[in-house]
């Protein structure tokens, strides 16, 4: 694992990658501690926070978009996959340079609250928190940026992908306030999931009786819900979507409330879509 | 030791590697033999853990590559058919990084890493960028990856595609070199390729395995010896001549100026009837040699019974054999 992630970290420094992050990051970061602390007269680095996430959909995609689809790109996933050690390590590893990356810019940035300290009065205890929620929700999205790496072995596809499903995550909220939320809607949405899940099983194995299974036991848990408490059904698209919502957990960051169960989905998150990396590289050697 | 058993590879209704077996012992180079598509390449990667197979089983020294892919991956250095090169990092970082993986102690690197890159000789390149790198100087770094460590196995696929000729000999001296410390094997569609440095050779066609011999039993024709032979006489006389031959079990004569050129094969060594014949004429003998099969007449062999390919002789002079080969 520290052989990927020291190879990886290099490589971010060898190309134009690194610094295009670094900088783009820094730049960003900086016109809005100029814009909405020096020239706005305020002492809260928080809203300079929130402002910057909009640049994760154009740098989390820079960061990511190489670590795998490059490896299988250049056919060097072959000597990753073919070497004793294990794919856990590898996406872990990868993961890890990525984040460490992200670190820095959070670390080089974090130069602009210490310069407003001086000068103003920065609670120091909310910022801190605040850029605890900002480390582990853009560690999700690289966990996410990755996860489509390994889909494709095209850097500008597995860009675009990531692009796009940042966008959706970020929009989340926005969506899921506009979702129906009425118990036939619900319904709906619920036969759609077992429908999707059935159909992943019976792409994954190929038999249908193991994706029949899959789909009468889901319709047998959603039956057995709404006749026994149908109030789950009260607006389950919006829950459901809220879910996914990574912004909404990060406000109570925002607001300086650190709560661990925060801290738990940020990490489940990133770590089911790490599972699933590991799982696609898993399936297409068994493929 | 590498022990293949039932090894099967099914690609939805394609069964690209179909229930093959074969040991190759320690010390041995083995050369995978096939035409384009034959499973080659499949089979390696299977051998190597890249991909599972659908069936069947690999062990190296003993260990599963499935069960126990980091022991058996341990034992292994692989060059797959598109050396896995980062194009952005040295020589020596790569190697480097090369050896980070396999686990190679740090203690143990430099003497190492000076040895193999002095074997496939690119110490003079080892500061270069790999990406700089020439086709031929690329393959050499792939296959001084494949050395790191010492594996026990070298499983080498396509090892001298894309050289010059030049390089091509120099790959065959490093890899002849290899099988007195290594387990080597080698997959090529050349024949002349693997009979030029294989122990053994063993010919797949179609997933399937279609032989598995030494390789002069594979290249003489296994119990015809065939002979290319050139007299200074006429066609007519020339086949007058051997037809007195009684070990001559079939012959093709062509002529080219004043000389003839004979392909001629038949039971045994038949070199010393050939030539007393000859000579007992009065007839000059040019040139008298072993006439190598190329590896579609040893297929078209395999694949219709025992001795058609010498039954239908083609007469081809070396350059001819070279290049249908290639």
């Amino acid at each position: 694992m520290i052989s990927i992630y020291k190879k990886e970290l290099r490589s971010y420094f060898t190309t134009f990658t690194g610094y295009a992050f670094l900088g783009f990051f820094v730049l960003i970061t900086g016109y809005f501690f100029a814009a909405q602390n020096l020239a706005a007269y305020s002492a809260n680095y928080n809203d300079v926070l929130v402002s910057t996430m909009i640049m994760f959909l154009i740098l989390v995609p820079v960061l990511t978009m190489r670590s795998f689809a490059e490896e299988s790109r250049q056919k060097t996933d072959q000597l990753l996959l073919t070497s004793p050690i294990s794919i856990n390590a590898v996406v872990i590893g990868k993961f890890l340079a990525a984040v460490t990356l992200y670190l820095m810019g959070i670390i080089i940035t974090a130069v602009f609250p210490f310069i407003l300290s001086k000068y103003g009065n920065v609670d120091v205890g909310a910022t801190v928190c605040c850029f605890i929620g900002y480390f582990l929700m853009g560690s999700c999205l690289i966990s996410v940026g990755i996860f489509i790496s390994v889909l494709t072995d095209n850097q500008i596809v597995a860009a675009a992908g990531t692009f796009c499903v940042l966008f959706l995550l970020l929009m989340m909220d926005n969506i899921a306030a506009n979702a129906p939320i009425s118990r036939a809607a619900s319904l709906v949405f619920a036969a759609v999931i077992v429908i999707a899940v059935a159909a992943a099983v019976w792409t994954g194995t190929k038999s249908l009786a193991a994706a029949g299974c899959f789909a009468v036991i889901g319709v047998a848990i959603v039956g057995l819900c709404y006749i026994i408490r149908p109030t789950v059904f009260d607006g389950l698209i919006i829950t459901s979507l809220g879910w996914l919502s990574v912004l909404s957990r990060f406000e109570n960051f925002y607001l300086g409330v650190f709560g661990i169960s925060d801290v738990v989905y940020y990490i489940t998150f990133a770590g089911v879509f790490l599972f699933l990396t590991v799982n696609s590289i898993e399936k297409r050697r068994w493929s | 030791m590498i022990e293949v058993k039932g090894l099967t590879k099914v690609y939805g209704a394609h069964t690209a590697v179909d229930h093959i077996d074969f040991t190759v012992n320690d010390g041995e180079i083995v050369g995978f033999l096939g035409p384009n598509g034959a499973g080659k390449t499949t089979t390696m990667n299977m051998m190597t853990g890249f991909i599972s197979s659908t069936e069947g089983s690999v062990k190296i020294n003993g260990f599963d590559i499935l069960d126990e892919p980091e022991q058996a991956k341990k034992q292994l250095g692989y060059l797959p058919d598109v050396p896995p090169l980062y194009g952005d990092m040295r020589v020596t970082e790569y190697l480097d990084f090369v050896c980070d993986i396999k686990k190679v102690p740090k203690d143990r690197r430099p003497e190492m890493l000076k040895y193999i890159m002095e074997t496939v000789k690119i110490t003079d390149h080892s500061h270069r960028i790999v990406k700089n790198l020439s086709k031929g100087y690329r393959q050499r770094v792939g296959l001084a990856q494949a050395m790191v460590g010492f594996p026990k196995v070298l499983i080498l696929d396509e090892p001298t595609v894309g050289l010059d000729p030049k390089q091509v000999i120099e790959m065959r001296d490093v890899i002849r070199m290899l099988g007195k410390r290594h387990t080597v094997i080698l997959s090529s569609h050349i024949l002349g390729e693997v009979s030029a440095v294989c122990d053994r050779i063993i010919i797949i066609n179609k997933g399937k395995i279609v032989a598995d011999a030494p390789a002069e039993e594979l290249t003489a024709g296994s119990g015809n010896s065939a002979q290319l032979v050139r007299v200074g006489c006429s066609k007519e006389k020339a086949e007058q001549i051997i037809k007195t031959i009684s070990s001559v079990n079939d012959f093709k004569v062509s002529t080219d100026n004043d000389e003839t050129e004979i392909y001629v094969s038949g039971e045994g060594d038949i070199r010393a009837d050939i030539s007393n014949a000859f000579v007992k004429a009065g007839v000059p003998l040019l040139m008298l040699k072993g006439a190598a099969l190329t590896l579609e007449e040893i297929f078209l062999k395999i694949i219709s019974g025992e001795d058609s390919a010498v039954k239908k002789p083609q007469i081809k002079t070396e350059n001819e054999v070279e290049e249908a080969e290639q």
